[in-house]
């Protein structure tokens, strides 16, 4: 592996957590799913894009550029995914936690 | 400052053993509260026949949301000390008075049992005496507190630790993340030896690798997810 590479992955996953750290928002969320949507249309329509992109970047063809954006794009849906999943389960959590305070029995005899 | 003692026992499918559990515990006289984590195996019917407090979540949640349902339930009842205590057998019911004692003299806010401290673990299997020795420096990465027994379900609260520390982590995961706010709330804690007893029933069970796994990768989504 060539050390752009190395650099490219590991910059753009610190790019990754950093959101997820600090600037996340619902409305951030949908605007990223939107521009890897549009990113992966416009490379579909213009595919030297990335050829000539990749070779600015001194990084060999530009199907590898795309890939590695694609693992990071990858990493970012399923931390997406995993944070509404966590979410959930928080707010399941409560309901049942809810539902069985509410219906806590009481011994029947004196302990 | 509360008045009551609860001893919570968290069960999910124990049908087998709680019976057993719970007369051992309640030979101590205090107050027990079961949490019936959506058990299946007829646990509840059998639990319902003790003079016990009984709740239930109608679905699996895992034994962190269990033990903050049934703190939950002692706030509202004027607990002034909670104590922890598995339903499969593992802990003795005889090692509660110790830690209590500490909570409610010592003044200590969070007192843990530790199986290492004194005596050797009755049978216990050698690959979990491995993975105990090193989830407790795993522990000590993420919250920087070095007990010597990282994962003993038996733990003493007192009033103030009831009403400071409360369990998001619905899973396993709450026996680290009770460390690390008893480190950002600067609470007492101290760990005492206790006795644990790996039965045939209870080998089969226990903390898969896999389940560590599950339990590091929450501890670190936590520290990015804000």
């Amino acid at each position: 592996m060539k050390l752009i590479q190395l650099i490219l992955i590991i910059g753009l996953l610190l790019i990754l957590i950093s959101y997820f750290r600090w600037f996340r928002s619902a409305v951030m969320d949908k605007l990223l799913i939107a521009a890897i949507m549009v990113a992966g249309i416009v490379l579909v329509v213009f595919p030297n894009v990335t050829t000539r992109l990749a070779s600015w970047l001194g990084v060999g063809r530009g199907a590898d550029l795309v890939f590695y954006l694609f693992i990071v794009a990858f990493c970012y849906l399923i931390l997406l995914v995993y944070a509404k999943i966590k979410k959930l389960e928080q707010q399941l959590a409560e309901l049942a936690r809810r539902q069985a305070l509410m219906d806590a029995q009481s011994p029947s005899t004196p302990a | 400052m509360g008045s009551e003692i609860f001893i919570i026992i968290p069960v999910y499918n124990e049908a087998a053993v709680i019976a057993q559990t719970l007369h051992e515990v309640m030979k101590t006289g205090h107050k027990i509260i079961v949490v019936d984590d959506g058990s299946s195996d007829g646990t509840g019917a059998i639990v319902k026949t003790f003079p016990v407090y009984y709740l239930r979540h109608h679905v699996n949640i895992g034994q962190g949301a269990a033990l903050q349902t049934g703190m939950d339930f002692a706030k509202r009842h004027d607990a002034a000390a909670v104590v922890h205590f598995d339903a499969d057998g593992q802990h003795r019911a005889s090692d509660i008075g110790k830690l209590l004692k500490l909570v409610l003299e010592d003044g200590y806010d969070v007192v843990f049992g530790s199986r290492f401290l004194q005596h050797q673990p009755v049978n216990m299997p050698f690959t979990r005496r491995i993975f105990l020795k090193l989830a407790r420096y795993v522990n000590w990465l993420f919250t920087g507190i070095l007990l010597t027994d990282a994962h003993n379900g038996l733990r003493a609260l007192s009033y103030q630790a009831i009403y400071l520390i409360r369990f998001s982590e619905n899973r396993m995961a709450h026996a680290s993340e009770i460390l690390s706010q008893i480190r950002d709330y600067e609470l007492r804690y101290c760990e005492v030896p206790v006795t644990i007893d790996y039965t045939a029933y209870s080998r089969n069970k226990g903390q898969s690798l896999w389940n560590s796994i599950n339990i590091i990768f929450d501890l670190l989504f936590k520290k990015i997810n804000r």
